[in-house]
């Protein structure tokens, strides 16, 4: 098991330079000079321009920047945002915000996702299972954008139930809606993969088998269908885990939660290749960490993987 | 019974208020849609969430008078130029002070204007001295790549402290609308403890205005402001506190507003259309102060005949464009209406008349290349705009139009270096409300914002003695002569005047003025 650890962190390193370097790259190529864009219209004092370009190694070539941003990162030396936040003190404020919003979340998308997968799975066919079915292709056609300006309106601007955006009223009153959007457009997927899986298991052979063996209905469920069919699921479980940072880009910007996902929408849009370098490496460990994590879930549930 | 029903009635009234005494909680929160300020310096500031701030933090020498547009000395005596123009003498009203107790003198403002003016400090508003005497000291050129160093001379030679309230400012070349130019915030004196180390005072500024800090202020924090007691200037505002709360989203600021959560919002593009239905009682709109252009290339021979830029003008129909656009009006001039010197007959070649452009485009001797259109892919509506004055020009002048959307900033960097081909689109809103803030920044021919890259020694000339009348009036009447030219050459075509538009609770009625627009911190509680 260590060796098994061991050598997955060692395969990352290699990942996690080329996902870096890709990602600066993809930076650098965007269009558009970042501080002329932060300028405006009005005109920048070619002084002040070539001391702003200086201070954030705008001038060098595009290796020279990545490994100047790289060994800030490792260094720790952070520094300064282009509108002059001390990156440091962003990441102290912004990880709680995206941890809360992220794990919130994620029970949303999780337990709704669970509960009408494995309902819709065990009475497939019936009119609860079209009607749930109906209702994930619905989620899964309406853009996010929409949802959440929509959710905002209604429960917090009409019905007032729930704060309308900021961080003000706390943990998890501030962060009820966002989550509950995430989970939302995040459930049909999990939803429509478990209720397949549990379809596909059930029909298999070795379910008619322990059925003709003579065993209970309830055992060949919990025992024999669960443990197969959650295989797929728990893998699913994982992505979404690692991804919940790119639905978090667009939850925090609309409900105004001063985390990761918004503070990457502004390091993008202001072309800040070292801020979005140091983000995306972040989320990349994230990655890592929860995809070894479900490896090992995945030995426990499943023997047949464990050597492989 | 009378008093039971006075008491409900107080109640009703707003469901804010405080207790019944009838002097309601001055307190006002106001939404601005834009990421959250880092620092409050005016002199390293010049967008406008942070001008915003610092226009309650700290006091300008002088201000335009809400009512008669003219101008008031703040923390100013008197600023009075000599007999050219070219040296301006500043005296401070005794008394005033910083929010640390600290006597507020000339030297503040002397050893300030020296700190921005340093290019190496790189602080936004070093441009503003670059009219001071001895500016390129401070500001030597600096090869490409290169980290501009700090030079050894220290001190603009044309700014001289005379005595503990008195300063003078030399200019490098007469300019009459100087004293203008001194209500800018981002001129505003810090005190020397904040001048010794800016980086410590950046979340604590101490400023000399109406209104003081009144929390900590951490990242990520609304920004809370109280009252300062010590204020001495003129139009101190009425509310008690102020909180600045930012919402990168404009759209997410606007249901804030809705939900009564704030006092006081901008009204974003999105919501044009509806926000007179959504806040019936509670809107407010004023002109903005800016105007907004088509921009001909001057570097380009093919679009170098006035005929030919006049009949691309007059096949713009502004008012439908204006329409498109939304809430914003046809321009007719090349400055903004809330201008002194503003004249809604300006343009001559405004109106819309096909017939008119077809027969000025055929002695211009024809088009036969296509057209190009410009538009920013970073605005929303940049192709929107590109594509309507395009089927205009299609329509009316039977041109081919092509279109050609990038990055803001590498539309202005082609233009720049006078490399883009075709039209394109730009604004301006000016620094001090002056006629010569429009004509100056663009259409001298080393202006700062000279879009078209336009140049006309004449225009020039007129622009220089405008500069040097200090007579205002003569002085506008001259600079208008110069819009008669630009608008004559034609290198931008006026297209529209935008208006604003501000949602504000039934807790405060916001001030309104014609001159200097609409302004939440200066507004009156009911």
């Amino acid at each position: 098991m260590i060796r098994f650890i061991l050598r997955r962190i060692l395969a990352a390193i290699p990942i996690g330079l080329i996902v870096t370097l890709g990602v600066f790259a993809l930076v650098f190529a965007m269009p558009g000079d970042p501080l002329r864009e932060l300028a405006g219209d009005k005109p920048i004092p070619a002084a002040v321009l070539a001391a702003k370009r200086a201070q954030y190694h705008l001038d060098d070539p595009f290796i020279v920047q990545y490994l100047l941003s790289m060994k800030d990162m490792f260094t720790g030396h952070f520094g300064t945002t282009f509108a002059g936040a001390d990156i440091a003190d962003q990441l102290r404020l912004r990880i709680p915000v995206t941890l809360k919003l992220a794990t919130l979340g994620l029970v949303f998308q999780w337990i709704a996702g669970l509960l009408f997968g494995l309902y819709a799975g065990f009475k497939r066919n019936g009119v609860m299972d079209r009607l749930l079915l109906l209702a994930t292709l619905v989620v899964l056609a309406v853009p996010g954008l929409v949802l959440y300006f929509t959710g905002q309106y209604l429960f917090g601007v009409e019905l007032k139930w729930l704060p309308v955006s900021g961080t003000r009223d706390g943990w998890p009153m501030s962060y009820l809606l966002p989550a509950i959007c995430i989970g939302i457009t995040g459930f049909a997927g999990l939803a429509r993969l478990t209720r397949t899986s549990i379809v596909d298991t059930a029909n298999s052979d070795f379910v008619k088998t322990a059925r003709a063996k003579g065993l209970g209905e309830q055992r060949i469920l919990w025992r024999h269908v669960l443990p197969n069919a959650l295989l797929p699921v728990v893998t699913l479980m994982g992505i979404d885990f690692a991804g919940i940072f790119a639905g978090a880009v667009l939850a925090e910007s609309i409900f105004n939660l001063p985390g990761l996902g918004q503070f990457m929408f502004q390091a993008i849009k202001l072309k800040e290749g070292g801020v979005v370098v140091l983000l995306s490496t972040l989320a990349f460990l994230m990655f890592i960490l929860i995809n070894l994590a479900v490896d090992v879930i995945y030995g426990a549930i499943d023997p047949r993987v464990r050597n492989v | 019974m009378t008093v039971g029903l006075a008491l409900l009635l107080s109640s009703c009234g707003d469901g804010k208020s405080s207790s019944g005494s009838g002097s309601g909680d001055k307190s006002e929160i106001i939404a601005i849609a834009a990421d959250p300020l880092e620092y409050i310096n005016p002199l390293n500031e010049n967008g406008s969430p942070g001008i915003q701030v610092a226009m309650a933090v700290f006091a300008p020498l002088v201000t335009t008078d809400p009512n008669t547009g003219k101008l008031q000395n703040v923390m100013a005596d008197s600023i009075t130029p000599d007999k050219t123009s070219q040296t301006w003498t500043v005296k401070l009203k005794p008394g005033n002070t910083f929010q640390n107790g600290q006597a507020l003198t000339a030297k503040d403002y002397v050893d300030s204007w020296n700190m921005t003016a340093q290019g190496s400090n790189a602080w936004k508003n070093n441009g503003f001295f670059s009219k001071v005497e001895g500016y390129d000291a401070l500001n030597p050129p600096t090869p490409d790549g290169a980290t501009p160093k700090p030079t050894s001379v220290k001190t603009l030679s044309g700014l001289k402290q005379v005595d503990d309230l008195t300063f003078t400012v030399k200019l490098k070349v007469p300019f009459s609308q100087f004293g203008l130019t001194l209500q800018y915030f981002g001129l505003a004196p810090l005190p020397e403890e904040v001048r010794k180390n800016p980086d410590a005072y950046k979340r604590k500024p101490i400023g000399n205005g109406p209104y003081k800090m009144a929390a900590d202020w951490n990242a990520g924090d609304d920004i809370k402001l109280a009252k300062w007691d010590g204020y001495k200037g003129p139009n101190a505002p009425e509310a008690q506190s102020i909180t600045y709360r930012f919402i990168p989203n404009a759209d997410t600021a606007y249901n804030e507003f809705l939900a009564g959560n704030v006092d006081f919002v901008d009204v974003p593009p999105t919501k044009v259309k509806t926000f007179k239905s959504d806040a019936p009682d509670g809107w407010v709109t004023a002109v903005s102060s800016g105007a907004n252009y088509l921009v001909m290339p001057a570097w380009d021979a093919r679009y170098k005949n006035p005929k030919l830029r006049h009949a691309f003008s007059m096949a713009i129909d502004r008012k439908a464009f204006a329409d498109l656009v939304g809430l914003s009006d046809p321009a007719k001039g090349l400055i903004a209406p809330d201008i002194d010197g503003y004249r809604d007959n300006a343009c001559k070649y405004c109106d819309y008349d096909p017939a008119k452009a077809k027969q000025l485009l055929q002695e211009a001797g024809g088009f036969s290349d296509p057209v190009i259109i410009s538009y920013s892919t970073t605005s929303a509506t940049g192709q929107i705009f590109a594509e309507a004055i395009g089927n205009m020009l299609r329509q009316n002048l039977g041109l081919t139009v092509k279109y050609s959307g990038k990055a803001g900033s590498d539309i202005t960097t082609l233009a720049d270096t006078r490399k883009l081909d075709g039209l394109r689109f730009s604004g301006w809103g000016h620094d001090y409300p002056s006629i010569e803030d429009y004509l100056t920044p663009m259409f001298k021919s080393n202006g700062d914002a000279n879009f078209a890259g336009y140049n006309n020694p004449a225009l020039d000339a007129v622009l220089a003695k405008g500069d040097a009348e200090p007579d205002q009036e003569k002085a506008i009447k001259i600079y208008q002569q110069a819009e008669d030219i630009a608008l004559e050459d034609m290198p931008l075509i006026p297209l529209y005047t935008k208006s604003n538009a501000y949602l504000h609770s039934a807790k405060i009625e916001p001030r309104v003025s014609k001159y200097v627009g609409v302004s939440a911190l200066y507004a009156t509680f009911k």
